[in-house]
């Protein structure tokens, strides 16, 4: 089998290709073409609004997609007999009826397709919630609701992963809980692609990112290319004279502007030479240290010019 | 890949996930069983009042409450979906079961024998109840069978008509409110239609109860001169094609 890419298409693989999705007159998705491997957790970064949740929607036959297909491992999510043995998901932690508990939820999916009653209390177990596990989901905690939404998306030991916003409401323990799962999941071979808007828990999760802003997609690579590419250097300088400093600077052409923590942040003049240029005009300076932005200036920076863009070719209809 | 992704699933593993499901919110566990204490709790009554018309049958009489009985049960058909919608564990269940006709067939399978087996009971003991406590020879004794099988049904398409109106509407509210009134509405408008609310009237499943347990209220006048089994055949079908429009729209719509 073969996708449409004309890459072979792997168990496992999510794709989409020309992926539309429009409510009246809005657009949510917008011509999204991307492919999410196994073997790696795959990172689904994008502004609230962006058009993540629905992407993930149209992945999962809950939507239909105006045009374009959404695929895992080459077939459509409806086209899936027991989609939970092949696909996991959790899009909304808290889409269970209060009333049930955390054990019949999961009994109740596992009976539906067919899967083993041993692994509801196999990922009850994996996901701490053995001892809530016979209580009324109507008391969760967001927390243990994420957790519950994990146990079903584990339910099946699926190949593929697919979660909207996992660690929203987790604690920092659950939040490494579930990055050292998603890594190890991912370790085994199996595709984890996970939808954040933010930006620093992504950094440390994903190796591979897809950025989408308006419903496009803005980036479709590696986190470390991803941060070199679209990352400015800059360097931030510390002067007792700092008057003087921002002088001589900008009459060297250089960019600078007060940075949050004290001193100067200079764009246009590397650690040396700002340097060298005090040493000769003898100047004082007590720091000078070479940066890059972090990973989440640069996203900003991406998805409001994405935003711009978007603007400015509306104006001109 | 794993074991697991190999497995297949079809309609008995929806029904049983439905089944589940079923039974572990209390809200329609309490209503089901409303739907089968009713009737008989209306037959002690009934007897205990002593309120039964002279032209009334023994019957008719033991189930003089079975009509907000299955107005119950057309409740619970509604909230069978809507509860899933107002949850969010519609998407979850579509995520386990994609094809959404198996979806709509394993809740209205579930709901059908439910419902009837229960109704068969309920109705059966309330007559039961209502003879034993009932003046001897009063009243006509009315003919159970095979009156009660076709009881049984009219609260199974109730439950039904429950399920495709809650399917369309997808509110709690507005289903619940939705469904009353076309269990309602028909008999208490009817009468402003003057010589059409025979018609009017005759179109509920109400009706069709009514004249299955060979009440007196159900006059020619009131709900028509269709015969009890047309009656029933007539909201079954009007049922089914409910159905079938809420299996279209649940298939075209977003989740």
């Amino acid at each position: 089998m073969s996708g449409s890419s004309g890459l072979p298409t792997v168990v496992g693989m999510i794709e989409a290709r020309d992926l539309t999705k429009r409510y009246g007159d809005r657009t949510a998705v917008d011509g999204l073409t991307f492919t999410v491997r196994p073997g790696r957790v795959t990172g689904f970064l994008g502004p609230n609004g962006a058009g993540k949740s629905t992407t993930l929607r149209l992945v999962l036959g809950l939507d239909a997609p105006t045009s374009g297909t959404a695929t895992v491992g080459g077939r459509r999510y409806a086209e899936l007999a027991a989609p939970l043995g092949t696909v996991g998901s959790l899009l909304d932690a808290k889409g269970v009826h209060g009333g049930r508990t955390a054990r019949q939820h999961l009994t109740g999916l596992a009976a539906g397709n067919r899967i083993p009653r041993h692994r509801v209390e196999d990922v009850l177990d994996l996901t701490g919630l053995t001892e809530v596990a016979g209580r009324r989901v109507k008391g969760f905690s967001l927390g243990m609701s994420q957790r519950l939404g994990m146990a079903a998306a584990l339910l099946g030991d699926p190949e593929v992963l697919i979660l909207d916003e996992p660690v929203n409401g987790l604690d920092t323990e659950g939040i490494r809980w579930i990055r050292t799962l998603l890594k190890s999941l991912a370790a085994q071979g199996r595709t984890v692609f996970l939808s954040s808007h933010l930006m620093s828990e992504m950094e440390l999760t994903a190796d591979h990112l897809i950025v989408i802003g308006c419903g496009r997609l803005l980036a479709d690579t590696t986190m470390r290319d991803f941060i070199e590419t679209n990352s400015r250097a800059h360097t931030l300088v510390r002067s007792p004279e700092p008057e003087k400093l921002r002088d001589l600077l900008e009459a060297k052409g250089a960019s600078v502007r007060l940075d949050a923590r004290g001193g100067w942040r200079v764009d246009g003049l590397d650690a040396n030479a700002i340097g060298d240029l005090a040493r000769d005009q003898g100047l004082t300076l007590h720091e000078l240290t070479p940066a890059h932005s972090s990973l989440e200036e640069v996203y900003t920076a991406l998805s409001r010019d994405s935003a711009e863009y978007r603007t400015r070719q509306e104006a001109l209809r | 890949m794993t074991a697991l992704a190999d497995a297949r699933a079809g309609f008995p593993q929806a029904l049983a996930h439905e089944w589940i499901k079923f039974r572990s919110v209390r809200s329609l566990v309490l209503t089901t069983v409303a739907t089968a204490a009713v009737p008989v709790l209306g037959a002690v009554f009934v007897a205990a009042t002593g309120s039964l018309q002279p032209d009334d049958t023994v019957l008719g009489g033991s189930l003089s409450l079975s009509v907000v009985a299955q107005i119950l049960a057309a409740v619970v058909g509604a909230l069978v979906i809507t509860g899933e919608y107002g949850s969010g564990t519609i998407r979850s269940t579509f995520a386990a079961t994609p094809r959404r006709a198996t979806v709509l067939a394993a809740k209205a399978a579930l709901l059908a024998g439910l419902t009837y087996a229960l109704a068969l009971v309920s109705c059966a003991l309330a007559y039961l109840v209502g003879d034993a406590l009932l003046e001897e020879g009063r009243y006509a004794q009315g003919k159970l069978l095979p009156a009660l099988f076709g009881i049984a049904a009219s609260f199974a398409v109730a439950a039904l008509l429950g399920l495709a109106v809650g399917t369309l509407v997808r509110h709690s509210a507005g289903a619940v409110t939705a469904v009353i009134g076309v269990l309602l509405l028909p008999s208490l408008l009817g009468p402003l239609f003057g010589d059409a609310q025979r018609w009017v009237a005759g179109i509920s499943p109400t009706a069709a109860l009514q004249k299955l347990t060979q009440t007196s209220d159900a006059t020619a006048e009131t709900v028509g001169s269709l015969g009890p089994w047309p009656s029933l055949l007539l909201v079954a079908g009007y049922t089914a094609a409910l159905l079938l429009l809420a299996a279209g729209a649940l298939r075209g719509r977003d989740a």
